[in-house]
């Protein structure tokens, strides 16, 4: 015990120093995107000063005028409703699915072929999916946000399911056989010693699936229409008009809308890291 | 006991089903006695004057409520409408592919009975007349408004210079290598974004093609590869004058290039000049329509509906459809209308309209221009990107004839209706 | 139902309701758009059927077979590049370093920009600023080179995906593996593809797939840097499928397009998944 801590202490340097000069490929991009946000058309000239050169003040009008133009907080909670019905539901769901067709895929072909065919619905190009959907969601009464949270539960289902059952695989079935012996079910050993382990794996599942949603257009765009409800990226296409597209107020939402996810995103980082020393702990 | 099982799982799904079916809010059929009309427009851009049009409208009329959306990406969204069988009454589309594809597909109504067509400028019902794949007896819009494209020019810098406004071929070229002579660029184009190189191909082809060459081609009367010969002749010659690298640039470069006037011209449309005036708001831009021709006498303005209403087959009141036409067509909702948007209406009345029309103004009036040719191609054939391909390739020939090949390809069912109709004897 | 229910059972309870769900969603709607493949379908409106003339078109169409090719040298290219880079950066944010978690934030940015800030800013670096730097001409506007500069865009954003699939890998190695290692002598390269990369194999077959799917179905980055330009040199599957079949009046044609892709696709993966599955047992 004692050993390891001291492994923990010594930060390797050369390593952080690499990795703190990789970012420069991300906040180099990054800049830019700020620096646009708060510049007025005016002042884009098409040279490397354009993009570089720092705005003449630091105004907040964009963010404000991209704020009322995307009805901002409106949008802002269907898209987190639809994101957060959909999280949950895919962990809840798509964990169990995972744990009952990666347990069993070894030993019946019936398992095997549900993982693959679950699988490889991942490989359906959605426009060929789109317009059946959209009729199909109109005839069941659901062409609204609770028509985009199905869909989305089934497009995100092959990825999530195929990261539960290779996550399954490092959990030695030993934990569960455990629990038999004390007379548990498999329902209840499934979310009293499962459930929890897998928690890095449901932060993967909830950042990946939050993210497909939350940045998605299309699919409330077609099943939505003329629902009147707008999310967050489908307000966005209001910049970009036919003949014209104001990219400084496009960043400013763009950025306005990255915040969320990104907090999001390291909230459940933690998760992650902390899914190790529950694991460590075990 | 494992197929017990497997039913109650399945009844199960079905339930969950049923509840989720039970849970989305449909939307009720109104019960207070007016009658409804929704209208779809295609131009987000303008909701701000659709907004005005449907608060004015509701003020003034007591029977009909009207309903204006002006959704993002409206084409993809009429297209679900279609599909969810929630059409709306009117749709407000460009006068382009998509609508003879609509008035192919059977979804527009007749509305030869509409009084308010007399209203409109013979040359935009023309206009509308053409994009009809096969001939009809009927009239399936109202054109709204137009656009027009041409050459933009930057007015200081050629009243600066002295520069006057070319009315030949002969007379473009010259002043472009005066412009290049005197150490400034002439020409800027986008032709990163395909699409942008469909606006000179249009504006040269109204000059030098037939307006109908496409219906001639698909009636088997003649080939690209003859009537578009100068016209690729002279895009090539056009390029000679770009900036370096044209295909590095995109539209909004372009744009953005042309208003801080690092170039004088700008071979584009209308549409772009709310673009290129957020850049530089105070820039004095005029146009003049393409000199493709040797002689002023023929050069022939390229303008095509921008907005044309559509009332739909399953319009249940055609009456009340009509009531909002008449109100989109009053003098005081085009203006409404024209405030937001630099447009030119298809109305045959006199309105101010914006400076940098000025120089295609005679030919509005006169009626002397004809459609882009663009409104005619599939956009599934991708003819900007050939032209894109075609101006990095260089070879005429090359071009014309894949055009030639690809046409007969993307417009197999049209060609053969077309046909089909010729054979019935027509009515020409 | 009192008695307590069998552990195969409560897997079938939980699978069959599941695999109904799919079905609905997506397999049904997979069958229709099967069908529109054999009709001339716009999208709306009536059609015709037109039996198996749209297959036919299809293995005789250049653009259909020119943007296989640029799909698949842009897949392969960009899965390996993408998953590289991302191997090295799991094992380096999940080292002992400072700053983890902010470093770790950074590094997931990219996947979260929207297609049109990628494609601008990507757009004014290979327009402006690297010319400037390298003296040359924009990589965007060569047919030889924008492809790669799709590949770029395409990897720096896939990459954080991949990276945080990695690193949640990562966390099943239990650190004794590595103790074990270290008293057998196993350090860098060698505790890496002895002790670290076999557990992780399942991370690495999963992240192969989703990668290669990811890329063979190409759209977003295609829209926001070349929209399948210069001279339709990286006109992507997706592209044609979407582009023309939505945008378009190829409805039916990109249907069947759409379900040949879907079957090469699956082949593809399947045979990925059964090679990767094969070096897993192995071990």
């Amino acid at each position: 015990m004692k050993q390891k801590n001291k492994v923990a202490a010594t930060t390797n340097w050369p390593l952080t120093i690499l990795l703190i000069l990789g970012c420069l490929t991300v906040i180099f991009p990054l800049y830019m995107a700020i620096v646009i946000a708060f510049k007025k058309p005016s002042e884009m000239t098409n040279d490397i000063a354009g993009a570089l050169s720092l705005p003449k003040s630091w105004s907040l009008e964009n963010f404000a005028e991209a704020m009322r133009v995307t009805d901002f907080w409106h949008s802002l909670g269907y898209s987190v409703m639809i994101t957060v019905i959909t999280v949950v539901l895919a962990i809840l769901l798509h964990s169990l699915a995972g744990y009952a067709i990666g347990r069993s895929m070894a030993k019946s072909k019936f398992y095997k072929f549900s993982y693959l065919y679950i699988v490889s619905g991942m490989f359906v190009p959605f426009a060929i999916l789109m317009m059946p959907l959209v009729k199909q969601t109109a005839q069941m009464g659901v062409d609204n946000w609770v028509g985009v949270i199905l869909c989305y539960l089934v497009f995100y289902m092959p990825m999530n399911v195929m990261l539960y059952t290779g996550y399954l695989k490092n959990i030695p079935i030993a934990l569960e056989e455990a629990a038999f012996v004390d007379g548990a079910t498999t329902w209840s050993t499934y979310w009293k010693v499962i459930f929890p382990i897998m928690s890095p794996m449901h932060a993967t599942v909830a950042v990946l699936t939050a993210l497909g949603t939350w940045n998605d257009v299309m699919t409330p765009l077609v099943i939505m229409s003329g629902t009147g409800a707008n999310t967050l990226p489908l307000a966005q296409l209001t910049f970009q008009t036919q003949f014209g597209t104001n990219y400084n107020l496009a960043f400013a939402s763009y950025l306005l809308a990255l915040l969320p996810i990104l907090i999001f995103y390291l909230v459940c980082q933690k998760q992650i890291i902390n899914g190790v020393v529950n694991g460590a702990v075990k | 006991m494992k197929k017990r099982l497997i039913a109650t799982a399945i009844v199960a799904a079905m339930l969950i089903g049923t509840v989720l079916s039970a849970s989305g809010c449909s939307s009720s059929a109104s019960s207070d006695g007016k009658t409804h009309i929704t209208m779809l427009q295609y131009k987000p851009e303008a909701v701000d004057a659709f907004e005005a049009m449907e608060k004015e409208f509701n003020a003034t009329h007591d029977d009909i409520v009207l309903t204006i959306e002006s959704p993002n990406d409206a084409m993809t969204v009429l297209k679900t409408r279609l599909i969810k069988e929630n059409a709306p009454d009117i749709i407000g589309i460009g006068g382009d592919v998509n609508f003879s594809n609509f008035l192919d597909a059977e979804i527009l109504s007749d509305i030869s009975d509409f009084e308010g067509l007399s209203l409109i400028k013979q040359a935009y019902l023309d206009i509308d007349k053409n994009l009809e794949f096969v001939p009809t007896d009927g009239v399936y819009a109202v054109p709204y408004v137009a656009n027009a494209a041409g050459v933009l020019y930057n007015r200081e810098m050629f009243q600066k210079n002295g520069w006057k406004i070319p009315t030949t071929w002969q007379e473009f070229m010259d002043l472009c290598n005066t412009i290049e002579a005197s150490g400034q660029q002439s020409l800027y184009f986008g032709f990163k974004d395909v699409w942008t190189c469909l606006a000179p191909w249009n504006a040269l082809a109204c000059d030098l093609a037939p307006a109908d060459v496409c219906r001639q081609v698909n009636k088997g009367e003649t080939k690209f590869a003859d009537e578009y010969q100068e016209v690729a002749e002279k895009m090539l010659e056009l390029l000679d004058h770009a900036q370096n690298d044209p295909f590095a640039y995109s539209y909004n470069d372009a744009c953005t290039a042309f208003a801080n006037g690092e170039a004088a011209m700008y071979c584009i449309g209308s549409y772009a000049v709310p673009q290129i005036q957020s850049v530089n708001p105070d820039m004095d831009i005029d146009s003049f329509v393409m000199p493709g021709c040797d002689s002023e006498a023929d050069n022939i303005l390229n303008s095509g509906v921008d907005l044309q209403f559509c009332v739909m087959n399953d319009c249940e009141n055609k009456e009340a459809a009509y009531e909002v036409l008449n109100f989109m067509l009053e003098d005081s909702t085009i203006q409404t209308y024209l405030d937001n948007q630099n447009a030119v209406p298809c109305k045959d009345t006199e309105f101010k309209l914006s400076p940098a029309l000025d120089g295609m103004l005679s030919y509005i009036n006169e009626g002397r221009m004809v459609d882009y040719q663009d409104h005619y191609y599939p956009s599934e054939m991708s003819v900007d990107a050939q032209i894109q391909t075609f101006l990095l390739d260089g070879s005429v020939d090359k071009f014309l004839n894949k055009f030639d090949t690809d046409w007969v390809r993307y417009n197999r069912d049209i060609i053969r209706k077309v046909q089909e109709y010729e054979a019935k004897g027509g009515n020409e | 139902m009192n008695k307590k229910l069998s552990r195969n059972q409560t897997f079938m309870l939980i699978t069959i309701p599941v695999l109904a769900l799919f079905f609905c969603f997506n397999t049904l709607p997979l069958i229709k758009g099967l069908i529109y493949s054999f009709t001339n379908f716009k999208g709306f409106g009536s059609y015709d059927w037109v039996g198996l003339r749209n297959y036919a078109d299809l293995f005789t169409d250049g653009r259909v077979g020119k943007s296989y090719l640029f799909t698949f040298k842009f897949a392969i290219v960009a899965t390996i590049l993408t998953n590289v880079i991302a191997l090295l950066l799991a094992l380096g944010l999940n080292g002992k370093i400072r700053a983890k978690s902010a470093l770790r934030g950074v590094y997931f940015v990219p996947r979260i920009l929207g297609g049109l800030v990628v494609g601008y800013i990507f757009g004014y670096i290979f327009t402006y600023i690297l010319p400037a730097i390298t003296g040359g001409s924009s990589m965007l506007s060569d047919t030889n080179t924008a492809w790669l500069a799709i590949v770029i865009v395409a990897a720096w954003q896939s990459i954080a995906q991949t990276t945080l699939i990695y690193i949640s890998g990562l966390q099943t190695v239990p650190e004794d593996v590595y103790e074990a290692g270290a008293i057998d002598g196993a350090t860098g390269w060698k505790s890496f593809k002895e002790l670290t990369f076999p557990l992780i194999i399942p991370f690495f077959s999963i992240n192969m797939v989703l990668s290669m799917k990811d890329f063979l179905m190409v759209f977003d980055q295609i829209m926001a840097l070349t929209k399948g330009g210069p001279a339709q040199s990286t006109e992507s599957i997706s592209y044609l499928i979407y582009n023309n079949g939505m945008g378009g009046g190829q409805f039916g044609f990109q249907s069947a397009n759409a379900v040949i892709f879907f079957i090469v696709i699956v082949a593809i993966s399947v045979a990925q998944l059964n090679f990767t599955g094969k070096k897993e047992e192995q071990l």
